[in-house]
C-alpha cells in the first residue's frame, strides 16, 4: 500500500543543488557573495523566475522585469517608472548590470546594504509594487511551480517555509548572474578589437590621460573602469539649489541624516549608457548630448558638489569623440539572452491577480 | 606506566593551553592619524581653513596610501611587518570632534618587545601597484583608486574647493591626484617604544594638508593658477609629493 505524502511536503523531491559558475573578468573586483547564499544554477533559475514573476505586485501587473527592461541594460528607458497603481516612481530605475559588484549599497541613495536586503523592499513599496510579502508568500506556496523550485534551490522540506528571504536570496542570486563585460572596450581590452580613431580619442579625454594635447573631461574619477563607476555618493551639480537644506530630492542625505550628504546619488555605471537613457536619478537628460553639456558648464554650485565636476574645455569634435568612446561601453548580449525568455508562458499565477 | 599514560591524556591540554598563551602573549598597535591644515584640525566640508595668501579654502577628500609599515626592533633584529598596505583616509572625517579623534589601524599579533623606530612606503609599494583592483575582494584598500590606464593606484588624493573672488561660495575646484611608482619612497620614524604582552600601544601620526600644499608663505603652491594636476605636471606633483614626506610626523 503506497504511503499518501502529506499536503506541501517536498522531500520527495531531489534536493542536489549545482554551483553555478561565475565567469568573473580578471580585471573586475572579487564580487562579495554572502557564505550563505552561494550561487546554484537552482538559485538563479529561481531568482529569474522570480526576477520576472508579476505576483510580486499587489494586482500581478508588475515584476521587477517591468522597470528593469534586459533589452535596456535592466532600466525602463523612463524618468519615472511607472508602479502598481500606475503612480510614477520617485527616482528613475538604475541599470542592473554588474549589480553583483556593489558593495557600498542598492538604490541611488544607497538604503539597502546588499542584494538580498534590497529585494525584499520593492514589493512592499507603496508606488512600486504597492504588495505585502505575506499576500506574495501565499501566492508562492499554494503556485504549482515554485514548491518545488524552492525546494531544488534551496532544500526546503514544506511548501510552507517558501518565506521572503528565500525569495530574496534567489532573486539576488539572479541578479549577482548579471555580470557584463563583452563591450568593444573589453574586446579592445582582451585585444581582440581596435577603437576607431574617435574613440581612441575619446578614450583619452575621458581617462584624463592627457596624450596628444588632449584636453581633460575629469569623467574617470567617478565612473573608473571596468565598472565605470565608483559607486560612490556625491553630488553632480545638477541641482541648483540656494543651500544644502533646499534639494527637492535629498538622495543620500535622507538616509545618513548628514547635511553634506544632502543631493548626493550614487555614481551610476557607464556600462550601456547607450541604452539606459534618460539618464541622472530623476532621468532630466534625454541624450548623451545632454549629459555632457552639465558637465561642460561645470555644474550647479553647491557646498558640496564634488570638486571633480569642473568646467570643460571641450571642442565639438571633443564631444563627438567623448560620445563615440561611451558607445564602445554597450555590451548587448542580455538583449540576445532574454530575449526568447517569456516567464508568462511558464506561470499563470500572475494572470489570477 | 601509569605515569606515562597520565601524561599522554594531558599533552592535549598542555597543548591547548600552548596555543592559548600564543595568542594571549603578543600585544597590539593602534596607528592613529591626524589631519592638520597648519594648527588646526582638518574637517572635510565642515571646516574653513586659510591658505597661505588668506584664500579661504574648504576640503571634501583628503588621503594617501602607505605600505610595508614595519617596527624597527632596538636590538636590530627582523623588523615586523605591521600591515602590507593601508589607505590613510580622512573622508569621513566631517566634524571638529571626528577630527580630534582622527583615524586608527589596529593590528593585533604584534610581537611584545623593544623597538626604536617605525618604518613605512609612502604610496603603493611597486609590488603592489603592479596588481589592480581584480586581484582583490573589498572592502580593500586596493580595491579603488587605480588608474588603469596608467596601470597603478593614486597614491595621494586632494579634493576641495577655493573662494578665490571671496564672493562667499567656494566655487573654485581643486583636485590633486598624484601617483606612479617613481614617486614611491620609505619614510622612517625614530622614536623608543614597547610593546608589552596583550596591550595596546598607540602611536598617533599628524598629517597636515598645508603642509603638503606649501613648504612657507613664500613657496606654496599657486592655488589661482594650478586647480588642478593628475600626475601630468612633474612641476606640481613632485612638489606636493615631497612635501606630503614632510607633513607626516610622528607625535612625540
Amino acid at each position: 500500500m503506497a504511503c499518501e505524502r502529506p499536503k506541501g511536503s517536498l522531500t520527495h523531491i531531489p534536493f542536489n543543488p549545482k554551483p553555478f559558475l561565475l565567469t568573473e573578468p580578471a580585471s573586475f573586483i572579487k564580487m562579495q557573495i554572502p557564505a550563505n547564499n552561494p550561487l546554484t544554477q537552482e538559485g538563479v533559475e529561481l531568482g529569474q523566475r522570480l526576477f520576472f514573476e508579476k505576483a510580486l505586485s499587489l494586482k500581478g501587473t508588475h515584476s521587477c522585469a517591468s522597470c528593469h527592461l534586459p533589452e535596456k541594460a535592466f532600466s525602463d528607458g523612463l524618468a519615472y517608472s511607472l508602479g502598481a497603481h500606475g503612480r510614477p516612481t520617485k527616482r528613475s530605475a538604475p541599470s542592473l548590470v554588474n549589480v553583483g559588484y556593489y558593495y557600498k549599497g542598492l538604490f541611488w541613495d544607497g538604503r539597502a546594504a546588499n542584494l538580498e536586503a534590497q529585494a525584499l523592499m520593492p514589493v512592499e513599496d507603496s508606488i512600486e509594487m504597492a504588495s505585502n510579502w505575506d499576500t506574495v508568500e501565499l501566492r508562492l506556496r499554494s503556485h504549482p511551480d515554485y514548491p518545488v523550485l524552492f525546494r531544488k534551490a534551496f532544500g526546503i522540506q514544506h511548501s510552507q517555509e517558501i518565506d521572503r528571504y528565500l525569495a530574496a536570496k534567489a532573486i539576488a542570486q539572479f541578479e549577482r548572474s548579471l555580470v557584463n563585460y563583452n563591450a568593444k572596450f573589453d574586446q579592445v581590452k582582451r585585444g581582440e578589437a581596435k577603437f576607431t580613431e574617435a574613440e581612441n580619442r575619446g578614450r583619452i579625454i575621458f581617462f584624463d590621460i592627457g596624450a596628444y594635447g588632449l584636453p581633460f573631461a575629469e569623467c574617470s574619477h567617478c565612473h573608473a573602469d571596468p565598472l565605470f563607476t565608483t559607486q560612490d555618493y556625491l553630488n553632480n551639480g545638477i541641482q541648483s539649489v540656494a543651500s544644502l537644506d533646499a534639494f527637492p530630492d535629498a538622495g543620500r542625505g535622507l538616509i545618513t541624516g548628514v547635511r553634506w550628504d544632502n543631493g548626493k546619488f550614487r555614481v551610476p555605471t557607464l556600462r550601456n549608457i547607450a541604452l539606459t537613457a534618460p539618464y541622472m536619478h530623476d532621468g532630466r537628460f534625454q541624450t548623451l548630448d545632454e549629459v555632457l553639456d552639465h558637465y561642460i558648464s561645470g555644474g550647479h554650485y553647491a557646498e558640496n558638489i564634488n570638486p571633480n565636476v569642473q568646467k570643460l574645455r571641450l571642442t565639438q569634435k571633443d564631444k563627438k569623440d567623448l560620445s563615440a568612446f561611451l558607445q564602445t561601453l554597450t555590451d548587448s548580449s542580455f538583449v540576445i539572452k532574454f530575449k526568447n525568455f517569456n516567464p508568462a508562458q511558464k506561470t499563470e499565477l500572475s494572470a489570477r491577480y | 606506566m601509569k605515569k606515562i599514560l597520565i601524561g599522554l591524556l594531558l599533552l592535549p591540554l598542555l597543548w591547548a593551553s600552548s596555543c592559548d598563551k600564543g595568542k594571549e602573549d603578543r600585544g597590539q598597535i593602534e596607528l592613529n592619524f591626524k589631519a592638520l591644515f597648519g594648527a588646526d584640525p582638518l574637517a572635510m566640508y565642515a571646516s574653513t581653513y586659510a591658505y597661505y595668501d588668506n584664500t579661504p579654502l574648504k576640503f571634501q577628500l583628503f588621503q594617501f596610501y602607505l605600505s610595508d609599515i614595519e617596527l624597527i626592533r632596538a636590538d636590530n633584529g627582523e623588523a615586523v611587518l605591521v600591515s602590507d598596505v593601508e589607505l590613510v583616509s580622512f573622508k569621513d572625517v566631517q566634524s571638529q570632534s571626528a577630527a580630534l579623534q582622527g583615524v586608527s589601524l589596529n593590528k593585533n599579533d604584534i610581537p611584545p618587545g623593544q623597538y626604536k623606530a617605525i618604518r613605512m612606503g609612502l604610496g603603493v609599494s611597486p609590488a603592489l601597484n603592479s596588481t589592480g583592483p581584480g586581484s582583490y575582494t573589498p572592502p580593500h584598500p586596493l580595491d579603488d583608486h587605480y588608474w588603469s590606464w596608467a596601470l597603478g593606484y593614486v597614491f595621494m588624493k586632494i579634493e576641495g574647493n577655493a573662494d578665490i573672488d571671496g564672493d562667499g561660495q567656494f566655487s573654485d575646484k581643486l583636485t590633486f591626484h598624484t601617483g606612479a611608482d617613481a614617486l614611491y619612497r620609505t619614510i622612517e620614524f625614530n622614536k623608543n617604544f614597547e610593546v608589552k604582552e596583550g596591550q595596546a600601544l598607540k602611536l598617533s601620526f599628524l598629517a597636515d594638508l598645508k603642509r603638503v600644499m606649501g613648504v612657507n608663505a613664500s613657496n606654496f603652491l599657486d592655488i589661482k593658477t594650478v586647480n588642478q594636476d593628475h600626475t601630468n605636471n612633474p612641476e606640481v606633483y613632485n612638489f606636493l609629493y615631497d612635501n606630503l614626506e614632510s607633513a607626516i610626523q610622528l607625535a612625540p
